[in-house]
């Protein structure tokens, strides 16, 4: 039924779509009203979700690693090629890109209200740009939507985020960029690695290519000493963009300034840029750095958790709590990975759906009481849940989602991280319940001081539920929410191969790593 | 020393040429009172479009690598690919003035002139081959830059600027010429290919002389780049200078200098490479870090550019300094990509000009999206290029030098080139900030006058783009182009 995908350049289509749509505005709408460029730019990233679902059901689980392969020649003499291929990972961060994408358009609708055409621009420009990164199996091509897609983000952050916006702006666009042009010198290490050869470490002398399975493939040869310096580059790139503690400064920033959409896009999707960067490259092309630097990684991701945890639970202002309360998620999703075991990997990838999930639903919903009463401060509220039952039972299940209440997402995503990391060290399990323990109480607290008790402040008296439009964009969240808290397999499926393939890679390192550290034990006794 | 053939001077006919249209500007504008700017404008043009024809076809007269007129010359596709670089950057330039022409304060004949021998001298100047005739046609190029900084005759900062560039000019120069006379008596020749040849010999019998010669030589053309510790001249030059005259300096005079500190290092000082190597790490990582450093707190566009420019002598010299064939090919594409960004920034702060020397402070920026979306659309292009960031020729140039520095094991000089370039967001941002961020008093649209000027800098913006999707055919052409590696 869905054959006729497989013979588009589908990845192409939904990938530039939006691009195409940009550029219709700036040609030919610029006198178009507001409303027509709004319906329009809609309309396209709505077309846009709908074709890249056919992906879901063309993706052939126990197929190819990847698919929908599309592979042109773009510099020839440098050996960069216009590579685009997706695996079961890539596959679902797109489908939530698409879906986030649409939903944010609508929720700006009544958000924005100047310069509109520019907005909607932005945006677009925003969606092309991180559809590449998942789709690119180019590491330049990679490289370079990585970095297009900054400039969106740093405008729609810069000309409609809140009053402190030029500093949001650009402490982002610093540390992002910081980040990735240090990762530059890592991939350019590894282009040389594999062809001409370095200085100090000499080289493969294969083909030169950027092809990111060729560097998968070569990961057994690589020294110990080039792999770390190349996972530590690696590291600093991927680690802000997560973003790891110490490195998260800049996200509650970031996230408090920007329009709803831009935080929903935010949350959603550019985190997971971070920790897609982790799964589909330090760990599988870098395994014995990884496993050598692993109580690094491991101890940042659990400070990650506790320490996120606790100061969301500090905030006064509903939409810092939700960022300081990615921190402590996206540090769960770290250290599902690593676990270096497929239980644990599994469960990282899909927590990462899940927090694109429920903390973009959360940002939607405080933008839509902001619209309303224009403040975020927990004090403001308390009692609305009379006013608005169905926000107020739309923001509980969300918020539960959040917390890990099972029948829902969070759950299932957290269970199998800890069941993952149990198994490796049991310890690591223990200290990252706590911080389940804290971000039930942060959130439910939350939730109680501005949903339940006397309605005391005056301006929340008649504030308006939710209308349709606002309706439409979260019932889908809602709906894969319980979909994934009650039927998980399919999602589980669908990544089994790829994170296998890497489950396969890094515990054959962890455990040559073991075996050598025995030995040398044993030398050592010996002696 | 081998004769000179009457037939060899046909490779010289493109800068004989182009010298005999610029000293003829010169006359027509002096006899003919009421001579039409615009006409003399067009002559110009015309005048560098025959002169890239001629460029053209002396390439197919011999092969490339010939020696010419006793040595003092050489015919070789480098020196074809920088002529057809300086020719296109003086026509952009030549667009660049078409503002200032128009409002005729000052003698067009004059300017048009001086800018189309400052040409002729970079053209010789790198196909030259002995040390002498490099030496002339750099002053050539420079006795012209030195006047046109001045050419606002009646403002003072111009005057100032004319004058610093010429004392600090006549200075660099008198330190090249001493290291050239210091080579020659060491080694007994200024060909380039007998200085690489003599000078181990001559290193071994008389190490001190060859080390002050080789010192002064590139301490004169690293004054010409504006690397640090030699670029005090710049930020006052080229906030001083006429704008356009500034994005001439800033673009083509940079590019042709730094083509012939390429010649010179890869052909004449071959032996002292691993010397040489150190004095451009050194140089190159100080220009990186003080011309960016000293950009972030500049208050005025011009200033803020002219360090950025020092900024990015420091990232081009890392193609000099890595000494491979990515290195050479990545110095001459960003050199390329460099040039278009460099004219279309100043492009748009003439612009923005209301007198000589407004459109300068960031306040001049405020709210431009609104009043001027296409001019800030293509600012923006210019910024994300110098930036680095993608899709720009900006940012593959870069990847492309740190690839070389990686490469060749210079590795903390591409990080330290990495690092400062993300600084650098900071200070180009700046910018944007105003021309997008912030609204300003005035809401009128900024009028675009100069239609001619509006399509030299659209030009620059489409080309910075497509050398950064569709880089290939460039690099191809410079790979082309390359000189043998020492």
């Amino acid at each position: 039924m869905f054959d006729w995908v497989i013979d588009l350049p589908i990845l192409s289509v939904v990938c530039f779509l939006p691009l195409a749509g940009a550029l219709v505005v700036i040609l030919f709408m610029r006198n178009s009203p507001d409303r027509s460029v709004r319906v329009f730019t809609t309309a396209v990233v709505g077309i846009d979700f709908l074709i890249s679902i056919p992906l879901w059901f063309a993706f052939e689980r126990q197929g190819d690693l990847f698919q929908f392969r599309e592979s042109h020649e773009w510099i020839e003499t440098l050996g960069v090629r216009y590579e685009f291929g997706i695996d079961g990972i890539a596959l679902l961060l797109i489908l939530l890109t698409t879906l986030l994408g649409f939903l944010s358009f609508l929720s700006s609708w009544s958000a924005i209200e100047i310069r509109q055409k520019e907005y909607y621009t932005f945006m677009l420009l925003l969606q092309t740009g991180m559809l590449g990164v998942f789709m690119a199996m180019d590491f330049f091509l990679f490289y370079v939507f990585w970095e297009v897609m900054l400039v969106p983000m740093y405008f729609l952050i810069g000309i409609w985020g809140g009053p402190r916006k030029l500093y949001a702006a650009i402490k982002f666009f610093l540390y992002t960029l910081f980040g990735s042009v240090l990762m530059l010198l890592g991939i350019l290490a590894l282009y040389f690695y594999n062809s001409t050869g370095l200085l100090r470490w000499g080289g493969l002398g294969n083909e030169r290519s950027f092809f990111i399975p060729q560097f998968h493939e070569i990961s057994n040869q690589i020294p110990p000493d080039l792999q770390f310096w190349i996972f530590l580059v690696f590291f600093v790139g991927f680690a802000i963009k997560v973003p790891m503690f110490p490195f998260h400064t800049w996200l509650p920033d970031a996230h408090v300034e920007a329009p709803t959409a831009g935080s929903v896009i935010l949350a959603g999707v550019l985190l997971k840029m971070g920790t897609y960067g982790f799964v589909r490259f330090s760990l599988p092309i870098l395994p014995d750095a990884t496993v050598q630097l692993l109580p690094w990684m491991v101890g940042l991701s659990i400070i990650g958790i506790l320490y996120g945890a606790l100061v969301a639970m500090a905030q006064r202002d509903i939409k810092k709590l939700v960022a300081y309360s990615s921190v402590s998620h996206l540090g769960f999703v770290m250290l599902g990975l690593f676990a270096l075991n497929s239980t644990g990997i599994n469960g990282g990838v899909l927590q990462m759906i899940n927090h694109g999930l429920s903390t973009g639903a959360l940002f939607l919903l405080v933008g839509v009481i902001y619209e309303r009463r224009h403040t975020r401060m927990i004090a403001d509220y308390g009692g609305i849940s009379s006013e608005m039952p169905i926000f107020a039972t739309v923001f509980l299940i969300v918020t539960l989602a959040s917390i890990g209440l099972p029948a829902l997402n969070g759950f299932v995503g957290e269970f199998t991280i800890l069941v993952g990391v149990f198994n490796r060290v049991w310890w690591w399990a223990a200290l990252a319940v706590i911080g389940i323990v804290l971000g039930a109480a942060y959130m439910l607290w939350m939730y109680q001081r501005v949903f339940f008790g006397p309605l005391t402040n005056e301006d929340n008296k008649g504030l308006a539920d939710l209308n349709i439009r606002e309706l439409v964009y979260l019932l889908p969240i809602v709906v894969l929410c319980f979909w994934i808290g009650l039927y998980p397999k399919p999602f589980f499926r669908v990544m089994e191969k790829p994170v296998d393939y890497v489950a396969e890679k890094v515990d054959a390192a962890y455990t040559r790593a073991m075996m050598a550290e025995a030995t040398g034990h044993s030398e050592q006794t010996e002696d | 020393m081998p004769g000179i053939e009457p037939q060899e001077f046909l490779f010289l006919l493109p800068e004989m040429f182009l010298a005999a249209v610029g000293m003829t500007l010169l006359v027509a504008g002096s006899i003919g009172k009421g001579v039409n700017h615009r006409a003399i404008e067009g002559w110009s043009l015309a005048g560098l479009g025959l002169t890239a024809v001629l460029v053209f076809w002396i390439k197919g007269q011999a092969i490339s690598g010939q020696l010419l007129l006793a040595e003092m010359f050489i015919h070789d596709n480098y020196a074809i690919f920088w002529k057809i670089l300086f020719l296109v950057a003086t026509a952009l330039t030549v667009f660049l003035s078409a503002r200032f022409v128009e409002e005729g304060r000052y003698r067009p004949s004059e300017y048009y002139s001086l800018l189309l021998l400052a040409t002729t001298g970079m053209m010789l100047m790198v196909s030259g081959f002995t040390l002498l005739s490099i030496w002339i046609s750099l002053e050539l190029m420079a006795l012209s830059s030195y006047i046109l900084a001045g050419y606002f005759k009646r403002e003072k900062k111009s005057n100032e600027a004319a004058l610093k560039y010429f004392i600090l000019g006549a200075l660099s120069s008198g330190i090249l010429l001493y290291g050239i006379s210091l080579l020659y008596g060491a080694t007994g020749t200024i060909q380039l290919a007998e200085l690489a040849a003599r000078l181990p010999g001559a290193q071994a019998a008389n190490g001190m002389l060859v080390t002050l010669g080789w010192i002064f030589l590139a301490a004169g053309l690293l004054f010409k780049v504006a690397a640090v510790p030699f670029h005090v001249w710049t930020p006052d030059v080229y906030v001083g200078a006429p704008t356009p005259v500034t994005a001439y300096l800033a673009a083509a005079s940079k590019a042709a200098s730094f083509a012939i500190l390429v010649r010179i290092f890869y052909m004449g000082l071959t032996p002292l490479v691993l010397d040489w190597q150190l004095l451009v790490a050194s140089v190159a990582v100080l220009s990186m870090v003080w011309g960016n450093l000293a950009a972030l707190t500049q208050q005025n566009v011009k200033r803020m550019l002219a360090y950025s420019s020092i900024a990015h002598a420091g990232y081009i010299l890392i193609g000099v300094l890595a000494v491979n064939e990515i290195g050479l090919w990545a110095l001459m594409f960003y050199l390329l990509a460099y040039t278009l960004m460099t004219l279309g920034a100043f492009g748009t702060v003439i612009l923005l000009e209301r007198r000589e020397y407004a459109g300068e402070t960031y306040a001049d920026y405020a709210g431009l999206a609104q009043r001027a979306p296409l001019l800030a659309a293509l600012m923006l292009i210019f910024l994300l290029g110098l930036t680095g960031i993608p899709p720009t020729g900006g940012f593959f140039g870069k990847f492309y030098l740190f690839a070389a520095a990686v490469e060749s094991g210079w590795t903390w000089v591409a990080v330290i080139g990495v690092i400062m370039s993300a600084i650098s967001l900071y200070y180009y941002m700046g910018v944007v900030v105003y021309m997008y961020f912030q609204d300003s008093e005035r809401t009128t649209p900024v009028p675009l006058r100069a239609p001619v000027l509006v399509g030299a800098i659209g030009f620059c913006a489409l080309v910075t783009v497509l050398l950064g999707i569709l880089p290939g055919p460039f690099v191809e052409l410079a790979k082309a182009s390359l000189l043998p590696l020492p």
